[in-house]
């Protein structure tokens, strides 16, 4: 175990450093910020004024060193639009995201879970056809609409919810749903064949021969069994479930990293843009972490294989 | 390191293991099979329709997609109260005709996702080949690097660099295709692991055959059908997101109608004049669907037992 | 496996179970709730030029002087009385027994410290320019103040509703840092809490010297979406919001829940051309080009279609309601076949190529319909328009600021709310002014000499001139007037201020 926790470690260490480096080269490699800065007009000089400013007349890899030795204190310097330090104004704002994320996660559990289940029982049966054709459906609906959608059916028809905003749980019920819709789908699916294979192993069929009440045995073994592909699956699309907060959080005006960021990238903000790029990367990747331990906990197979 | 050989794609799950069983089963999911097959031709002649239509735009479309006139402005559907004939699907907020931007939109959306996948394909597939086949050291380095990939927020990543770039429409295809090869990689390196203890490599290696030769003759082949299906998935995925972008006003810049950025710009008007947002948004849900069931209907078709 | 369960529910206990603390401290029978576009960069008044920024400051702050939203007529405040001793004295009684949200009484003292402050350009406050005419403020005792100008000032008074009362102590003990996120005034209204971008919340200052407000809270809602806010005021998460577009009106007027008020307003809407190059050379340099896109535009056409009417027409910036304004002149009507001929003139028979930097519709509603109307209209003419647009309204005010917006962006001036001629030719149309692509100095020494004179009738003969000669040399592509359109909940009475200041301190119940 030891062993498989140092080798997820380093793997953790590399991806962070290859993070830092995507990070620091989307202004500096692909972009000019000086032009992003300087007025059109702007003469040779200016242009070498601010170039020192910045820093940017130094080497690359010195600018790369000082941009990492920065960041890792939490150093991702100011904001520049409001003067306010990136790290805190990103800080600021992660917890409504990771809020919305784990209600998203839930919300795609709920529906997944279920309906997977009850395809994997009724194998080829009706239940099963109306479950695939929904999660085909699922995948094809984008998460903005399906957003817009839910605002005006349960906020200004039924005025059940509030249309937009954050404080109370009645806040989370609608974006929680949508981003839960976009990762529902593939999650069901992979429910639905963990539990089939689950189904016809060894074991179970003896438990079945020993006349286990069949709720039983989908909920003792086949259940649990078929919650390693879910959980691994749970890790890998974190970051595609990071990417529909995104969306969500614009419809909804939800105040969290990612609606920041997109103003930022309006903005042309790259101060904010880095450390929020980095700092979402390193949830992931502890997410990934977590799930990976996990998993090694729950099924003892991956430790020795590997 | 086991999450991420496990193979799951973003848009493709494990479909049925469906191994073990009596014969009655076995029928029965072959038959099942062909039934969504049927699905799948069906979704197929669909698929054709829609591209035909979008390459046939300008002799299809009724009108000039950026043409205004504001005299016109708002006209609902034609078979609404209201309605006027020769805007079918009506018009919208500086009456523009939407059945012409609708069909014109789809040829941004298709266009970005076939050539943002060829991308994609075309870095992903080599990249994996070598991983699978040269062993582990270069594995670990590409390995590494897929990781990265896909721990980093692909939305904010494709965001971020559009903003530096500017938002166009070659911008878009590299950024969504420099983006999305990772699980082209992933799969082939998976499948090429596989392939490269098989019989017929080992003998072909011990016959003193060039490592080239083999990536091409034998592995490459091989792995056609896996990389389709992803391909024909994978389009569907890049068209959703080119939705995206647009739709938070980072892709398609307007006048040029798109069907992200038409759904963005109708948003104000969802509760007035629904027509400007539905269409362009049934269109993005009609042709993703149709190309999801045409992918699973592929795998299906080509190999059954593929664990995507 | 059990100690597997265990740690994960302890993570996701952790991670994803502990919930957002409660904000809802007040009820909503107590609350009005406004929302707003864009937020505020400081709450410090003076440093900020946008619109919202004045509306806050009406809540926290108080002005010398202030207007009444019933008659339009300029009132005392915290000042109680004023007059002129000569051309270039003016002397102001103070209102006493007034405090500070800090305890601190209000007095000379306070504003002799604004004025400094707001004057001196080491500070770079970007109020400075409507205050430039003074010279000097001279404290005589606790509750007179003098104010010493350069001239005659005519637009004194008027000037006196668009600067807050600051306090000496803050300002010298505090200082302009601690001063951005930290109001201190005298207002109806004190803050309570500011969460960027997402909301403020004010509470009621029972020691206010003035008539206390009905809402005990007031809540100042960032709702960047325009859809959004309308599902808001209809689902009534909102009370008030301000630039519905006009096409909007009828959702929010059949939904039972909420009404439209509409005013007209004092601003006008234009499209800024780079005639002095701020942005390096342009098209728009040659007044043949700008003719050419004065005459390219249907402008009635749009106001009629595209605002339903909700727009007066205008020959150049001045607007109907400011002091000044020349009915006599008549705008530009489109004709197409000129404006491709003085293009043709100008050296582009084959038309030429643009940018236009567009802002969002925060203080013009619909600017986006509006502009793509406009910009079909300036192709059939010749112009090849390529189009960049900014969603925040802060970063594209900084790219007008910084030269950045050159040669054509969409621009509204709201005139700080004085209704003036001189409050927008001084800062649209003056040379080298923060907010002018125009430079003309025949016009600056009109400009000049109407802001020297205290004759109301010489004052009016120069601003004839000063229009016909906008009008001309078409300095701009002009639009027009704005009319205000409020959304308002049916549980609230609150009429539309013309001067779009939106003053949630008088907002009461609806009667039932």
């Amino acid at each position: 175990m030891r062993r498989y926790i140092t080798r997820q470690l380093v793997q953790l260490v590399v991806v962070i450093i290859g993070i830092s480096l995507l990070a620091f080269s989307i202004l500096h490699v692909i972009g000019d910020p000086v032009l992003l800065l300087l007025p059109q007009n702007a003469g040779k000089e200016e242009y070498e004024r601010y170039n020192k400013i910045l820093g940017l007349d130094q080497p690359v890899y010195v600018q790369y060193w000082k941009f990492v030795s920065r960041a890792v204190v939490g150093d991702f310097g100011k904001s520049w639009y409001t003067s306010t330090p990136a790290f805190s104004l990103v800080l600021e704002r992660m917890p409504p995201t990771l809020y919305l994320t784990f209600a998203g996660l839930g919300a795609a559990m709920l529906i997944a879970l279920p309906l997977g289940i009850l395809a994997a029982l009724k194998r080829h049966s009706f239940v099963d056809t109306l479950c695939t054709m929904l999660a085909v459906a699922g995948q094809a609906v984008p998460i903005f609409w399906l957003g817009i959608m839910l605002i005006i059916v349960f906020a200004v028809r039924l005025k059940a919810l509030p249309a937009s905003g954050y404080g109370t749980w009645q806040h989370f019920l609608m974006p929680a749903f949508s981003l839960g819709t976009f990762l529902a789908p593939i999650t069901m699916r992979l429910v639905r064949s963990g539990v089939i294979e689950v189904m016809n192993m060894e074991y179970i069929k003896t438990a079945r021969a020993k006349g286990v009440a069949e709720r039983m045995v989908v909920i003792k073994h086949a259940f649990r069994n078929a919650c390693i592909p879910v959980i691994t699956v749970v890790g890998l699309q974190f970051g595609q479930l990071l990417g529909g907060a995104i969306v969500t959080e614009t419809v909804f005006a939800w105040p969290g990293v990612a609606t920041l960021t997109v103003e930022s990238i309006r903005n042309q903000d790259f101060p904010v843009v880095q450390c929020a790029v980095v700092l979402l990367a390193l949830v992931i990747v502890t997410v990934n972490l977590i799930v990976d331990v996990i998993v090694g906990l729950i099924d003892p197979r991956i430790r020795v294989g590997g | 390191m086991k999450a991420a050989s496990g193979g799951m794609g973003a848009a493709v799950a494990p479909d049925d293991l469906e191994r073990g069983g009596g014969l009655p089963a076995e029928t029965r999911g072959s038959l099942r099979r062909l039934w969504r097959l049927k699905w799948g031709v069906a979704a197929a002649a669909l698929m054709l329709a829609i591209v035909g239509t979008t390459v046939l735009a300008p002799w299809l479309a009724p009108h000039d997609p950026i043409a205004v006139n504001i005299r016109l402005r708002l006209a609902p559907p034609a078979w609404m109260d209201g309605g006027a004939s020769k805007h079918l699907l009506g018009t919208d907020q500086v009456g523009r005709d939407l059945l012409s931007r609708v069909i014109y939109g789809g040829r941004v959306s298709l266009l970005v996702g076939v050539a943002a996948v060829l991308l994609s394909a075309t870095i992903g597939v080599p990249l994996g080949l070598t991983a699978g086949y040269f062993g582990p050291r270069v594995d670990w380095i590409i390995m590494t690097l897929i990781n990265v990939m896909l721990t980093f927020p692909f939305v904010l990543l494709a965001l971020a660099v559009i903003a530096v770039l500017g938002p166009s429409l070659p911008n878009m295809i590299a950024v969504l295709g420099a983006a999305g090869w990772p699980i082209y990689a992933r799969v082939v390196r998976a499948e090429t692991l596989s392939i490269r203890e098989r019989d017929f490599v080992v003998a072909s290696r011990a016959l003193g055959m060039g490592h080239l030769r083999i990536i091409f003759r034998q592995i490459l082949p091989n792995l056609v059908s896996a990389v389709v299906v992803i391909a024909t998935l994978q389009v569907a995925q890049v068209i959703i997101l080119e939705s995206f972008l647009s739709f938070l006003g980072l892709g398609i810049q307007p006048p040029t109608p798109a069907w992200g950025n038409m759904l963005g710009e109708g948003r104000v008007y969802m509760l007035t004049s629904w027509w400007i947002a539905a269409f362009p948004g049934l269109a993005i849900f009609v042709t993703t669907l149709v190309i999801n069931l045409m992918g699973n209907a592929l795998r299906d078709w080509l190999d059954p037992h593929m664990k995507l | 496996m059990h100690r597997a369960l265990t740690l994960s529910t302890a993570l996701i206990l952790a991670l994803g179970v502990a919930t957002p603390a409660a904000i809802d401290a007040q009820t909503k029978d107590d609350t009005i709730v406004y929302a707003l576009q864009s937020d505020i960069a400081t709450w410090d008044p003076p440093n900020d030029v946008l619109r919202e920024a004045i509306i806050l400051g009406y809540h926290v702050f108080d002005h010398l002087a202030a207007r009444d939203v019933k008659t339009g007529k300029v009132g005392p405040n915290l000042a109680t009385s004023w007059k002129a001793l000569d051309d270039t004295t003016w002397e102001v009684k103070l209102r006493q027994g007034v405090k500070f949200h800090d305890g601190t009484p209000f007095g000379a003292k306070d504003v002799k410290a604004t004025f400094e402050r707001v004057l001196d350009p080491k500070n770079k406050l970007t109020a400075r320019g409507n205050h430039a005419k003074i010279k000097s403020v001279e404290a005589v005792d606790d509750s007179t103040v003098r104010f010493k100008t350069d001239g005659p000032y005519p637009l004194f008074v008027e000037r006196m509703t668009a600067q807050v009362m600051q306090s000496a102590k803050v300002i010298a003990e505090k200082g302009h840092d601690w001063m951005q996120e930290n109001p201190v005034g005298t207002g109806p209204y004190k803050l309570v809490k500011w969460s960027r971008k997402q909301e403020h919340l004010l509470v009621r200052n029972d020691d206010y010297w003035g008539p206390k407000p009905h809402f005990k809270y007031v809540r100042i809602r960032i709702i960047p979406e325009q859809a959004t806010q309308i599902a808001e005021l209809l689902s009534g998460g909102v009370d008030v919001i301000k630039a519905v577009p006009p096409d909007q009106m009828d959702v929010i007027n059949k939904s039972g829940s909420s009404r439209t008020a509409s005013s007209p307003i004092l601003r006008t809407a234009m499209l800024q051309l780079d005639q002095a190059g701020r942005g390096g050379q342009n098209p728009f340099q040659d007044r043949r080009v700008r003719q050419a896109a004065n005459l390219a535009v249907d402008i009635d056409g749009v106001i009629k279609y595209v605002l339903n009417g909700l727009g007066d027409r205008v020959a150049t910036g001045v607007n109907p309601m400011a002091f000044g304004w020349d009915p006599s002149l008549k705008p530009y009507t489109q004709d197409l076949a000129r404006a491709k001929k003085l293009l043709a003139e100008a050296g582009f028979p084959n038309g030429v190529d643009i940018t236009f930097h567009e802002g969002p519709p925060v203080v013009e509603p619909a600017t986006q319909q509006t502009n793509d109307a406009i910009v079909s209209d300036l192709t059939k003419a010749g112009f090849r328009v390529k189009r960049n647009y900014t969603g925040d309204n802060t970063v594209f005010v900084a790219r007008v600021k910084e030269n950045k917006a050159s040669p054509m962006f969409n621009w509204s001036w709201g005139y700080y709310s004085i209704f003036d001629a001189d409050a927008i030719l001084y800062d649209v149309f003056k040379c080298g002014e923060t907010w002018s692509y125009y430079c003309n100095k025949e016009l600056d020494d009109l400009i000049h000499a109407g802001r020297s004179s205290l004759d109301p009738k010489k004052r009016a003969e120069i601003y004839v001139k000063a229009q016909k000669l906008l009008f001309d040399d078409a300095a701009y592509l002009f639009k027009w007037g704005l009319r205000g359109v409020w959304g308002i909940s049916n549980r609230i009475e609150y009429a539309a201020p013309r001067d779009e200041i939106d003053r949630m301190f008088l907002a009461t119940p609806r009667k039932k």
